[in-house]
């Protein structure tokens, strides 16, 4: 066994570890991007594709340096520790995955993301679908071989700033058949957005669309089987940077701990406090390996690899609340303050639980795919 | 054991509640309901209503014109409040001050200043916390210097509660630094349009304003405005304190909040059915009612002593950890109700006259929010760490 990074995982890992440092700092920047037209930092984003981070996302196959489940995650651990608002989830990771699933693999779009030119977005979530891979309102039907869509779609990540949007739409059945379900790839100018921003500082948008063109992706079990794909390596992502926001949070409420003096001492040197910290350390250790499983097993025939995402999943929503809630306790109202960082931290920690799947569905999905 | 309101407790809730759903603007309650921002008007509004009724002192007793109820008579009076959907009373003069000034104030400073309180002529905040003096409260740093006539204050208090609307801050300043913390503190009444008084905005987690830092520079406070005798401010202090944890484990609101759950729980779909008829969820919203069910139960027990005249003592530390985690429970469960739905965080949709479309139905908007909101009681008032310091000193003789 070896649990270790190879030489050339390492290397990536201080590359892209030094430059969010170096460009994330300070939380105000954070907010400062946030601001911006497209929710992010073009100019970051650009750096981002010169220096080989988005490619790191991507397989060799169609054009990339990585995309190996150790690769995302090593890249979004630090993007969890930087809490970095880029598209890296939507345009990165996510398209990517469906264009790289399909038969005839688009491979000339993932090389524009790569290259920072293309944005893409995964419109799959609806008011109503909570977190399933199969329930789709969205319609999509056939006109004289030209492929209309009519519906809405929600909590689209980074969609607004999307060049194109692959949407999931029922071709025909009932709302929740696992069958009968299509990929279309759709212009997004043809596209109503309403932006905003999410609670934890991201930018989202919801969508609605009426009549509009799409291409034919995939259909029938390879859509459905490209979804659960693609959502798992969101889950999975979204794990690793749970990760990532997990040490941070731990790091700053141990440090201060240490310099926090009340009553005559260090507010660390009470026992209470201490076993409460040794229980945050346990934790963050669990969400670690078993993080470490699901990256591993991420090339590995669907079952395992979804059956060990849920896991990892799940142990971040349980997890990532004890985080978040402990370490805006143990700091005190410090804590509360939009100014000092670990409340930002917090709020993404706890928010990573309403994405790709919340505790309560991947325990579910586990049991399910563990026949328990 | 009997558990029911006598018939006369019920006959008051009648008319608490009648006269709340005749004098609250429908505005106003509909505000509070969707979680928007109140301005300092809204707040003023009801309380002058309730001041005009003889029922914003509702703690004193009768011959400082308060309401001399006793404490079940108090318990239903704040849950009607709640279920109205009223504003909440400002404490800082009516609950803590009023008090301290009618068991400790000078004559002059009860005539003066009583009166004041009771038309809600002034606004009061809450000057305690600093920097350095949270949890040790004692270890505050602000100083009053002994000028003859005048004191001469500087330093810094924090988590100045609407102190952006304050007319008045009563103050635990350190008059004496060469003893024992404890024992050089005093209690000083600072008018906030002192010359050196400088209110500075601290933006919560959540992007609201309501707390702020309050910074003393050399400002010259009248001798006349010392509460009691000089360094016995800690006495006063803690006094003032037991009145902060009445109501404490705040029964009505988690009531409705648990309510709210049930509805929100019954509206959220999952694959296609309510989220309630999920087994596993509603067990947990189950499990929830019965802690409320238990803690009411336990609160009742506790205003019933004090209804007969015993101090509640550990009881309202108890009944702090219980209600705090309670409602820190409701909003965590209704975060999670909601699924992706509590992600859009629209700032604008707490404004008054907002009518955009809301994203999804309109009562998710806040719920993300109030949960991050709602880390804050289990650190304010004393965290619960404190607390539990406090019971186990004082009942474990370990």
């Amino acid at each position: 066994m070896d649990f270790s990074l190879s030489e050339e995982r390492k290397m990536l890992q201080e590359t892209v570890g030094r430059f969010f440092e170096n460009n994330y700092k300070d939380i105000k920047k954070r907010g400062e991007y946030l601001k911006m037209t497209d929710g992010f930092s073009k100019e970051f984003w650009k750096e981002s594709s010169n220096l080989g981070v988005i490619s790191g996302l991507v397989s060799p196959a169609f054009g990339g340096l990585g995309g190996s489940g150790e690769d995302i995650c090593i890249i979004f651990e630090l993007i969890g520790k930087s809490l970095c608002i880029e598209p890296f989830l939507s345009s990165g990771l996510l398209s990517s995955t469906i264009l790289s699933s399909l038969n005839n693999p688009k491979t000339d779009l993932i090389n524009q993301i790569i290259a920072g030119k293309l944005l893409m977005s995964f419109a799959h979530m609806e008011m109503n679908n909570r977190y399933e891979d199969h329930f789709i309102e969205t319609k999509a039907k056939l006109e004289k071989e030209t492929w209309k869509l009519n519906g809405s779609k929600s909590f689209v990540i980074n969609g607004d700033s999307a060049d194109k949007v692959i949407i999931s739409a029922r071709i025909e059945g009932k709302v929740n058949d696992k069958k009968g379900i299509g990929l279309f790839l759709v212009d997004n100018n043809f596209i109503n957005n309403r932006p905003y921003n999410t609670i934890d500082g991201y930018r989202s948008t919801e969508m609605s669309f009426e009549n509009i063109n799409g291409e034919l992706l995939c259909k029938d079990n390879q859509a459905l089987e490209c979804i659960i794909k693609t959502n798992s390596a969101g889950a999975l992502a979204l794990s690793a940077e749970a990760v990532g926001i997990m040490q941070v949070c731990f790091d700053l409420t141990l440090d201060y701990l240490k310099t926090r003096k009340q009553f005559g001492k260090s507010i660390g040197a009470f026992q209470s406090i201490q076993h409460r910290m040794v229980d945050m350390m346990l934790e963050i250790e669990q969400v670690r390996s078993a993080v470490m499983l699901a990256s591993s097993t991420f090339e590995s025939n669907s079952t395992t690899r979804d059956k060990n995402v849920s896991a990892a999943k799940n142990l971040v929503g349980r997890v990532g609340k004890l985080i978040a809630e402990e370490s805006i306790q143990l700091h005190g109202g410090i804590a509360m303050t939009w100014e000092y960082s670990v409340a930002h931290y917090a709020k993404r920690l706890i928010m990573i639980d309403h994405l790709m799947g919340d505790a309560d569905y991947h325990r579910d999905r586990f049991k399910l795919l563990s026949s328990i | 054991m009997n558990f029911e309101y006598s018939e006369k407790d019920e006959n008051f809730r009648i008319e608490v509640r009648e006269w709340l759903k005749a004098t609250l603007p429908h505005y106003l309650k509909e505000k509070v309901k969707k979680y928007q921002r109140l301005t300092k008007e809204d707040y003023e509004l009801f309380m002058n209503n309730l001041s005009k009724k003889g029922w914003l002192a509702w703690h004193w007793p009768e011959e400082y014109g308060g309401t001399g109820w006793n404490a079940i008579e108090k318990h239903i009076f704040e849950e009607e409040i709640v279920k109205a959907s009223a504003p909440r009373i400002v404490p800082f003069g009516v609950n803590m001050l009023g008090p301290v000034l009618i068991e400790f104030g000078s004559e002059e400073q009860k005539n003066y200043y009583l009166p004041r309180i009771l038309n809600n002529e002034d606004w009061w905040a809450q000057g305690y916390s600093e920097p350095g003096a949270g949890s040790d409260l004692a270890s505050l740093k602000t100083t009053a210097i002994d000028k003859g006539d005048h004191y001469l204050v500087n330093g810094q208090k924090t988590w100045t509660t609407l102190g952006h609307h304050a007319d008045m801050i009563f103050c635990l300043v350190k008059t004496d630094l060469n003893v024992k913390p404890q024992l050089g503190i005093s209690f000083l009444l600072i008018d906030m349009k002192s010359p050196g008084v400088e209110v500075k905005p601290i933006i919560t987690l959540d992007g609201e304003h309501e707390v702020n830092e309050v910074w003393f520079t050399d400002v010259r406070v009248p001798k006349k405005n010392l509460v009691g005798k000089e360094n016995e401010g800690w006495t006063y202090a803690k006094y003032l304190l037991t009145f902060e944890r009445t109501g404490i484990a705040g029964v009505p609101n988690s009531k409705s909040a648990l309510n709210h759950l049930k509805m929100v729980s019954r509206n959220s779909m999952k694959n296609g059915k309510p989220l309630i008829d999920d087994p596993i969820f509603s067990s947990e919203v189950a499990e929830l009612e019965i802690d409320l069910l238990a803690m009411e139960i336990f609160n009742l027990r506790t205003v019933s002593a004090a209804a007969e005249g015993k101090a509640p003592g550990m009881e309202s530390s108890l009944l702090k950890i219980k209600g705090t985690l309670v409602r820190q429970k409701t909003t965590e469960l209704l975060r999670k109700a909601l699924g992706p739905q509590a992600l859009p965080y629209l700032p604008e949709q707490f404004d008054e006259g907002w009518n955009e479309m809301p994203i999804g139905p309109e009562y998710a908007g806040p719920i993300a929010k109030q949960y991050f909101n709602m880390r804050k009681i289990s650190i304010y008032g004393g965290s619960n760490e404190i607390q539990k310091n406090i019971v186990a000193k004082a009942s474990f003789g370990l």
